[in-house]
């Protein structure tokens, strides 16, 4: 008897031993797991945190290094200046953003249109492209900046002169991109395409046009950037509205610190552009598959 | 099936046609007459396709069997009107080919599908691009990836599937349009050797209730033999083609077919012709 409820004891013992066993295992399981994910949001975190703390630090050794060394802020102010100078002057920066912003998405905008639509003539046919396309690259080459006095000979002193000069400048990355997707389309998909009768239009609707998507967000991405920039070289050259005016305006008066404030709007400004564009780009490639290679 | 009981010398001459061509050419389905292909190169002509001289029987599945570099891809070109002939002519029920046919069915060795549409619209690909109405294809549409295995992956996107996945899908578009001829560019060369058993089967499978005519381009032997009901040797340089084999083989098919002495014996013949195409002594390679 005793010896039968020793060896029940034991069984019942091992029992309990492999259920807790077991049980640890998927404790543990559940813990490896929990862990896996907390690496994966700390990793997140990090990608996020490491170049704000960076950009802090930078700022932090400016405010530090100014005061220390006592430069005069007309040579460079302490960010602390450059914020107070913003919160300042917050009406003025904005009622000249307001010009600045406008122009860069209409001329980005008129750009997007005027490039996708000069892509597909030169995708269409060959003899525009060959007539046309190498005189793209050579304007490609120069340096529009270069160019941006005889805007204001040809539109005068008005915003027109502002906005072609940036339809002018971000115009060229969206042709070469979008050229570059039109015709990139693997040569057996449009095989298929000759092969089904389809006529050349409903090729570049069906295929052509798809799978260039990503490739005029990745122009326009660039063309977002040099909209921006169209506009500031035009207001620097004649404008009495801008920030491109205003940062020219604030240097005259040896305001740096509104020079930097303006400077900074800009950044925001240029971020937020980009991000819509990318934020655009992110879906319609989710939308439209495969990431240009 | 047309079967010549004279085993003589040659073991294969039960089943080798001696004449590709039909008695009647101008009733015959498919008719190549004399088509030749020659591309014009900085370094003089080259011959792709030498004068293909042969007549295909409507619902016949051929094989076009032969050597990379051979001309085999152009001759299906030239059929499917993708490619212009140099010389000749190719007829198809009394009306020259002389470019695509809406009635045409194409399977390249790449799916070629459309990345950002769904398996479905892939399949409906071809519809929409023809304007043919989507809705009255779309029952068959879900029947043929239903066939195919592929019904639940009706909504997911190609870079979901896998390579032999993705080459059901274009076999199913190139089905969609009920075509009455099914021009096959080495459909399954670029799958893996497990995936292509995997769609020789389902093809065959296909065949048992399709029976289109079809032109099935390949340098697999094995696959050539198990799929088609009639083989045509071509050799490269110059690019002929050599031999025409009518198969025993019934229809509905089955693998076991491919472990019959018969089968074996087709293929081993065929490989000997194949390497007598390759071994000749005026061949000079890479030239």
């Amino acid at each position: 008897m005793q010896t039968a409820s020793t060896v029940d004891a034991s069984a019942q013992a091992a029992a309990a031993q492999a259920a807790a066993a077991s049980a640890g295992m998927a404790a543990a399981q559940a813990a490896s797991a929990a862990a896996g994910r907390r690496r994966a949001r700390l990793l997140a975190l990090r990608r996020i945190l490491l170049p704000v703390v960076a950009a802090a630090l930078f700022l932090l050794v400016w405010e530090a290094g100014t005061r220390w060394a006592q430069v005069p802020e007309v040579l460079l102010p302490p960010p602390s200046a450059v914020l107070d100078r913003l919160v300042s002057a917050f009406p003025l920066l904005m009622k000249h953003a307001w010009p600045t912003i406008w122009q860069s998405l209409a001329g980005f905008a008129i750009a997007t249109v005027l490039g996708i639509t000069l892509a597909t003539l030169l995708s269409a046919s060959t003899i525009i492209r060959e007539t046309l396309y190498p005189n793209v690259v050579f304007f490609q080459l120069i340096p529009k900046i270069a160019l941006a006095p005889l805007f204001v000979v040809w539109f005068g002193l008005g915003p027109e002169a502002r906005l072609s000069f940036s339809v002018f400048v971000s115009f060229f990355p969206v042709v070469i991109a979008t050229l570059a997707g039109l015709d990139n389309v693997e040569r057996d998909l449009l095989r298929l395409c000759r092969a089904l009768t389809a006529s050349s239009w409903q090729t570049f609707v069906s295929v052509r046009l798809p799978h260039a998507v990503p490739y005029i967000f990745s122009g326009m991405k660039i063309a977002s950037t040099f909209a921006i920039i169209g506009v500031i070289v035009g207001e620097f050259i004649t404008s009495k509205m801008g920030l491109g005016y205003l940062i020219l305006f604030a240097s005259a008066q040896a305001e740096t610190a509104l020079i930097l404030a303006a400077i900074s709007v800009l950044c925001v400004f240029g971020l937020a552009f980009y991000g819509v564009v990318a934020l655009c780009e992110r879906w319609t490639i989710e939308r439209f598959g495969d990431r240009p290679r | 099936m047309q079967i010549h009981a004279d085993p003589a010398a040659d073991p294969a001459a039960e089943w080798r046609h001696p004449q590709p061509v039909a008695p009647d050419r101008d009733a015959a389905y498919l008719s190549l007459r004399h088509a030749r292909k020659v591309y014009q190169t900085r370094t003089g002509d080259v011959e792709a396709v030498g004068l293909a001289n042969l007549d295909i029987a409507a619902g016949e599945f051929v094989s076009i069997l032969g050597p990379s570099g051979c001309g085999k891809s152009t001759l299906l070109s030239m059929v499917g009107g993708l490619e212009s002939v140099t010389e000749g002519e190719i007829w198809l029920e009394g009306a020259r080919v002389t470019g695509p046919r809406r009635d045409f069915g194409y399977i390249f060795q790449d799916p070629t599908l459309l990345p950002w549409k769904s398996v479905l619209d892939n399949v409906l690909f071809p519809i929409r691009t023809q304007k043919r109405p989507v809705a009255d294809y779309e029952a068959e549409a879900h029947r043929l990836l239903e066939m195919v295995g592929l019904g639940e992956f009706k909504a997911k996107r190609p870079r979901e599937l896998s390579g032999g996945m993705r080459q059901r899908v274009a076999l199913c578009r190139g089905l969609i349009n009920d075509p009455r001829l099914m021009l096959m560019d080495e459909p399954f060369s670029a799958l893996d050797a497990i995936s292509r058993d995997d769609m020789n089967l389902a093809l065959v499978r296909l065949w048992d209730s399709y029976h289109k005519t079809a032109l099935f381009v390949t340098h697999s032997i094995r696959e050539a033999v198990f799929l088609a009901d009639r083989v045509l040797v071509m050799t490269a340089r110059p690019s002929r083609i050599v031999a025409d084999l009518r198969l025993p083989f019934a229809r509905p098919r089955d693998v076991t077919v491919q472990d019959t002495p018969e089968f074996n014996r087709i293929c081993a013949w065929l490989r000997d012709q194949i390497q007598a195409g390759y071994g000749r002594p005026e061949q000079t390679r890479g030239g």
